[in-house]
C-alpha cells in the first residue's frame, strides 16, 4: 500500500518537474525568437531611414515599398506590440537627429504606419496608457490631435495633465498660456519647470501677448510659473509682476518670487518699492534672502534703510545687517549701534568697554 | 577610394552615419562595438573615424588615446550620447580629434568635415 502511495509521489513529482522545465526551455526560446524579432525591426528600421535621409542618386524614396517591408516584418495592427517597438524607435531617432534631417524624418514618419496608435491610447481608460499615448502625440509632432489634448488638460490624473499641458506648449508655444487661468488643478514645480524649459527649447522668442493675457489667472501655481518664465526670458519689462508677489501671504508664491527677483537689476523706483514690501514679508529666512538681493543690486549703501533694520529688524537681521554695514566701510554706524545697546541695558549709563 | 570606418552602438546612428560616408564617396566599414574590429582593420590607414566614446572596459578619454595607437587614421571624429560639457572638455583639449558631436546632432555639420 505504502509503496503504492510513493509510485504516486514520485510520478507526480516528476510531472511537476517536467512541467517547470517545460516553461524554462519555452520562455528561453520564446525570448531569443522575440530579440531577434525586435533587433530585426530595428536594423530594417535603420536601413529605412538612412536610406530616406540619404537615398542614392537621382532614386526618390517609395513610400509604398518602404510600407511593405514593414507589414512583412510583422508591423501589423493585429500585433500592438511591434507598433509599439517601431513607435519608441521612432520617438528615439527623431529626438537624437536635429536640422534638416529632423524635418525629413517628421515627413516619413507621417507616412510609415502606426496606424493612429498613439492616438487611440487617448480612449483607453488606464492612465498609465493614456499619457503614454499623449508623449507620442507631441513627441512625433502630430499636431493633428491637439483637439484631444485641450480637452485632457484639467484631467484628474496627474500625469495625463502633465503630459496634455506639455503638449499644448509643444504644439501652440505662447498662445497656449492663455490656458493658465483656466487650470482647474494643481500644478507641481517639477511642471513648471518642464513647461519653461520647452518653451525656451522650442519657442525662444516670448510673445508677451500671450504672456500678459496670463497675468490674469489667480491660482498661486499660475503665478509661479508665469514668475519663471520671466526670469527665464529675462523680460526686464514686467519685472513688477514678480515685485508684486514678494510679500504674497503664500509661503511658496513669495519664495518662488525671491528666486526670480534674483537673476534681475533693478532701477531705483523698483528698488525702493522691495524695500517696501521687505517689511511684509513673515519669514526670517526670506527676509534674509531678500536682504542679500538688495544689498547685491544696490550701487551704494542705502544707509537710511539700512540702519533702520539695524535698530528695529529681529537679531538675525540685525546680525546680517551689521555685517553688511561693517563690511562696506560704515563701522561707525555699527559701534554706535553697539553702545548704544549697552546705553540702553544699564538705564541710561554708558559703560566703558 | 577614401576609407572610412564608423563606430557606433546605436545602429540607427549607425546606419545613417554609413550612408553619409557612403554618398560622401568613402568606402565605408561600419560596426557596433570595438570588439568587432579584426586583423585586417588594424592594418588599415583610415581617411576618416567616426566613432562613439563610450565602450565597455574603457574610458573615454583612454579611448581617445588608444585608438591612435590601434588604428591609423588621418582624422577623428566623436558623436556620442555622453556629451557631458566635463567630457567633451577633456576630449577636446587633448587635442585627438577633429570634431566632437554630442546626440542630437545635425548631420550636415558632420557632411561638411568629410566631404
Amino acid at each position: 500500500m505504502e509503496e503504492i502511495i510513493l509510485k504516486i509521489i514520485i510520478k507526480s513529482l516528476l510531472v511537476i518537474m517536467l512541467i517547470i522545465y517545460g516553461s524554462i526551455a519555452f520562455t528561453m526560446n520564446y525570448r531569443r525568437w522575440r530579440k531577434r524579432r525586435l533587433n530585426l525591426i530595428e536594423e530594417t528600421f535603420a536601413n529605412v531611414t538612412s536610406f530616406y535621409l540619404y537615398p542614392d542618386p537621382n532614386i526618390e524614396p517609395d513610400l509604398i515599398k518602404i510600407q511593405r517591408t514593414f507589414r512583412k516584418i510583422g508591423i501589423v495592427p493585429s500585433k500592438p506590440r511591434n507598433v509599439q517597438y517601431l513607435i519608441d524607435l521612432m520617438i528615439r531617432t527623431q529626438r537624437s537627429i536635429l536640422g534638416e534631417n529632423y524635418l525629413k524624418l517628421k515627413t516619413l514618419f507621417t507616412q510609415i504606419p502606426p496606424y493612429g496608435a498613439s492616438a487611440n491610447k487617448l480612449g483607453s481608460k488606464r492612465w498609465y496608457i493614456k499619457a503614454r499615448g499623449i508623449r507620442e502625440i507631441y513627441e512625433m509632432n502630430q499636431s493633428q490631435y491637439v483637439k484631444e489634448l485641450i480637452g485632457l488638460r484639467n484631467h484628474n490624473n496627474i500625469y495625463v495633465r502633465r503630459e496634455a499641458q506639455i503638449g499644448l506648449i509643444v504644439f501652440l508655444g505662447w498662445k497656449s498660456l492663455r490656458f493658465l487661468p483656466y487650470l482647474k488643478r494643481q500644478m507641481t514645480l517639477w511642471q513648471q519647470i518642464k513647461i519653461v524649459e520647452k518653451l525656451n527649447d522650442l519657442y525662444p522668442e516670448p510673445d508677451l501677448f500671450y504672456l500678459r493675457k496670463a497675468y490674469q489667472s489667480e491660482k498661486p501655481y499660475a503665478n509661479e510659473l508665469i514668475m519663471r518664465i520671466i526670469r527665464k526670458f529675462n523680460i526686464i519689462e514686467d519685472v513688477r509682476y514678480i515685485i508684486n508677489f514678494l510679500d504674497n501671504p503664500n509661503f511658496d508664491t513669495r519664495e518662488s518670487a525671491i528666486y526670480c527677483i534674483s537673476s534681475f537689476f533693478l532701477n531705483e523706483a523698483d528698488l525702493s518699492e522691495i524695500k517696501k514690501k521687505f517689511y511684509n514679508i513673515s519669514n526670517i529666512e526670506q527676509q534674509l534672502q531678500l536682504l542679500k538681493y538688495i544689498h547685491k543690486i544696490s550701487n551704494e549703501i542705502d544707509l537710511v534703510f539700512f540702519k533702520d533694520l539695524l535698530y528695529n529688524g529681529t537679531d538675525i537681521i540685525k546680525l546680517s545687517t551689521a555685517d553688511i554695514l561693517w563690511n562696506n566701510g560704515y563701522k561707525e554706524e555699527v559701534q554706535e549701534y553697539y553702545y548704544h545697546q549697552y546705553a540702553k541695558q544699564n538705564d541710561g549709563e554708558m559703560v566703558s568697554v | 577610394m577614401r576609407k572610412a570606418l564608423v563606430i557606433q552602438e546605436d545602429i540607427i546612428i549607425l546606419k545613417i552615419l554609413e550612408r553619409l560616408v557612403l554618398l560622401n564617396h568613402y568606402d565605408c566599414r561600419a560596426i557596433r562595438s570595438i570588439n568587432d574590429l579584426n586583423i585586417e582593420d588594424q592594418s588599415e590607414n583610415f581617411d576618416i573615424i567616426i566613432s562613439d566614446i563610450l565602450f565597455e572596459g574603457i574610458s573615454p578619454l583612454d579611448f581617445v588615446f588608444q585608438i591612435q595607437e590601434i588604428i591609423l587614421h588621418k582624422s577623428l571624429i566623436i558623436v556620442t550620447n555622453m556629451g557631458q560639457k566635463k567630457i567633451q572638455n577633456e576630449v577636446v583639449a587633448s587635442n585627438k580629434v577633429d570634431g566632437f558631436f554630442a546626440i542630437p546632432l545635425d548631420m550636415d555639420h558632420i557632411k561638411k568635415l568629410i566631404a
